[in-house]
């Protein structure tokens, strides 16, 4: 019994630092541009297309690490010129222009990629003993990924020029504006790193989830919940709600049907949206 | 000699219903029988939509979860039905008190929050409520929903009146859409309706000018319940099945696209969006399985060219019309003034 819930909660865990890169794109969009962006499950569901795509023209899943987040900056950049710059100031209508975003992403890979959900091998085929069962290595080191990816993405919000300038029309846009900062620019690259976090997750989770055009529908609920509970555009809330999230998720599913586990975190969040709007850990947030 | 705007709008809105009327007769005759039921579902989801408008457009609140009220309507008819064996007056007063109650339930901490936290806070409870109806299948059936038999709606000793009838089935559609309509329109001109649109514009003068902006928002939440729960309700006989799929927040997310595409804060701008977009799916969908990216593409453009939506287009190209119209009439009278 141990054994299963601390299996469950591993899972959890993992899964969480996935849906914490996925989330971060989320929140930087939403703290930076003001867009709540129904599309983002669609850009970690491109992710997961892509990999399987990338495997399968060149036989190397690794190459898509680095292939399929750079092709969802560019298309994360292009959205934002296109789509997003004309409608900036009038927020109700980025839900709209989103939610046709999302439409198309999902129909295009319907398209191109077919309605057939489909498998990918994991690249790393072994298995370690771990809690009484063989436990994929792959999954671990898809943690270690995100955890990388994580980390990295920090130190270039606060050790970079770029990611000081991101900071700073978060913070104030007009000041960042008059202090020289190209804002304009700024939001483009918001939105692709946005689109490339969420696309990286696609990446890592591609082997573990399926990779059809409609995963995207069900992780987004997900991501708001992390994004929600951590506090909007906290982003080392997000982090840390959406793996708090995913673990307590996974400890309810070793008793209770996953469902249940899906409304009670989703009652937690209610519960932080009335109680504490600025989210569970304002002290993290700068 | 200039016809007034006034009237312009007047006589499109009988020619409207007029159409609307003829429907059972002259579509058939035209196109086929199909596109009546196409026209009664359109009258139905222009319902759905207008329930988001009636927040939005004139409230400022977007609410991205009332599918949650759709789908009590629905089911509130479907196990009144089916469970309960109610006949059908009963079951459509089951299917509209559950929406309202759970519209009232919902509002109380909903209409708390505003903008971001409002939309959000109500896709959250219409997804608890859709993994609650996927969940108890034993009630709901779940994703694969509840089929039932429709009672009649009208019976005196052999004559008897039920669903199974189409163009009855129209006609009672179109008299409860036409109804919440009616209702809307008087509500809207209302000082209730002013106190409404006096809050989306600026909800800290409303609150300083002594309006109860929190009962008033909720007020507005539960009457755009009451129609949501309506439209499910009327969508149930429609179709004479419920599902718990009608409650996840795809569905609340098309109303809310129909609305604004349409125009938002006009009585009729959702039924002119839902009619777009439900009748490129019905017309795209038989040629070409990817019409959604059809509706994807169009709802970019709308919102990209026409903010206002298309019928806020087309109030701005009339006013320039008739502008027009007057600049050179004025200058006349100048001229003949001695």
């Amino acid at each position: 019994m141990l054994d299963t819930l601390l299996l469950l909660a591993l899972n959890g865990l993992i899964w969480g630092l996935i849906i914490a890169l996925i989330a971060l794109g989320l929140s930087i969009i939403f703290g930076l541009l003001d867009i709540i962006n129904i599309a983002h499950g669609d850009f970690f569901m491109v992710g997961t297309v892509l990999a399987w795509f990338t495997l399968n023209l060149t036989g190397n899943f690794w190459v898509a690490f680095l292939i399929v987040p750079l092709i969802g900056f560019i298309l994360g950049a292009l959205i934002q010129r296109i789509v997003i710059q004309p409608i900036r100031n009038v927020a109700a209508l980025s839900i709209v222009a989103t939610f046709g975003l999302s439409l198309i992403l999902q129909e295009v890979v319907r398209i191109t990629f077919g309605a057939t959900p489909r498998r990918i091998l994991p690249p790393i085929q072994d298995t370690i003993l771990l809690f009484g069962i063989n436990y994929d290595v792959y999954r671990i080191f898809a943690a270690m990924i995100a955890l990388v990816a994580l980390a990295g993405f920090f130190l270039f919000l606060h050790r970079t020029k770029l990611g000081t300038w991101m900071r700073a029309v978060r913070h104030d846009r007009d000041t960042a504006i008059a202090m020289g900062v190209p804002a304009q620019h700024v939001y483009i690259f918001t939105f692709g790193i946005g689109f490339a976090l969420a696309a990286l997750g696609g990446v890592v989770a591609a082997p573990i989830t399926t990779v059809e055009f409609r995963t995207g529908v069900d992780i987004l609920p997900f991501c708001f919940m992390a994004v929600i509970i951590g506090g909007l555009g906290n982003l080392p809330g997000t982090a840390a709600a959406a793996v708090l999230l995913a673990v307590i998720e996974g400890i309810i599913q070793s008793f209770a049907d996953p469902t249940v586990a899906r409304i009670s975190s989703l009652v937690l969040m209610s519960a932080v949206l009335l109680l504490r709007p600025q989210g569970l850990f304002k002290g993290l947030a700068k | 000699m200039t016809m007034s705007l006034m009237m312009i709008r007047r006589a499109m809105l009988i020619a409207f219903i007029a159409a609307l009327i003829a429907v059972p007769w002259v579509v058939p005759a035209l196109i086929n029988k199909f596109w009546v039921s196409v026209i009664a579902e359109i009258m139905i989801w222009s319902l759905f939509a207008a329930s988001v408008n009636l927040l939005f457009g004139y409230v400022g609140l977007l609410s991205f979860g009332q599918a949650l009220y759709f789908g009590f309507g629905m089911y509130g008819v479907a196990i009144g039905i089916s469970t309960f064996g109610l006949s059908f007056w009963p079951a459509f007063g089951l299917g509209i008190v559950a929406s309202v109650a759970i519209a009232l339930v919902a509002g109380i901490f909903a209409v708390r929050l505003t903008w971001h936290y409002f939309a959000i806070i109500t896709v959250v409870f219409s997804l608890i409520f859709y993994f609650f109806a996927v969940s108890v299948k034993s009630v709901t059936g779940g994703d694969d929903g509840i089929n039932f038999t429709l009672p009649p709606t009208f019976s005196f000793g052999g004559y008897t009146a039920s669903f199974s009838n189409e163009t009855f089935q129209y006609f009672f559609i179109f008299a409860a859409v036409a109804f919440c309509f009616f209702l809307m329109h008087r509500v809207i001109q209302s000082p209730l309706g002013k106190a409404f649109v006096a809050i989306r514009d600026n909800d800290t003068r409303a609150e300083l000018i002594g309006l109860n902006v929190y009962q008033l928002r909720l007020i507005a939440f539960v009457m755009s319940g009451f129609l949501a729960g309506v439209s499910g309700a009327l969508f149930a006989f429609f179709g004479r099945y419920a599902s718990a799929s009608y409650m996840f927040y795809h569905v609340s997310g098309e109303a809310v696209v129909w609305a604004i595409v349409g125009g938002a804060g006009t009585l009729l701008g959702p039924v002119v969006g839902t009619t777009l977009f439900i009748v490129i799916r019905e017309v795209v969908s038989t040629h070409w399985e990817h019409h959604s990216l059809i509706v994807g593409v169009m709802a970019i453009l709308v919102v990209i060219l026409a903010p206002t939506g298309l019928v806020g287009l087309w109030n701005e190209w009339l006013a320039r019309w008739s502008a027009r119209e007057k600049v050179p009439a004025t200058r006349t009278s100048l001229q003949s003034e001695p």
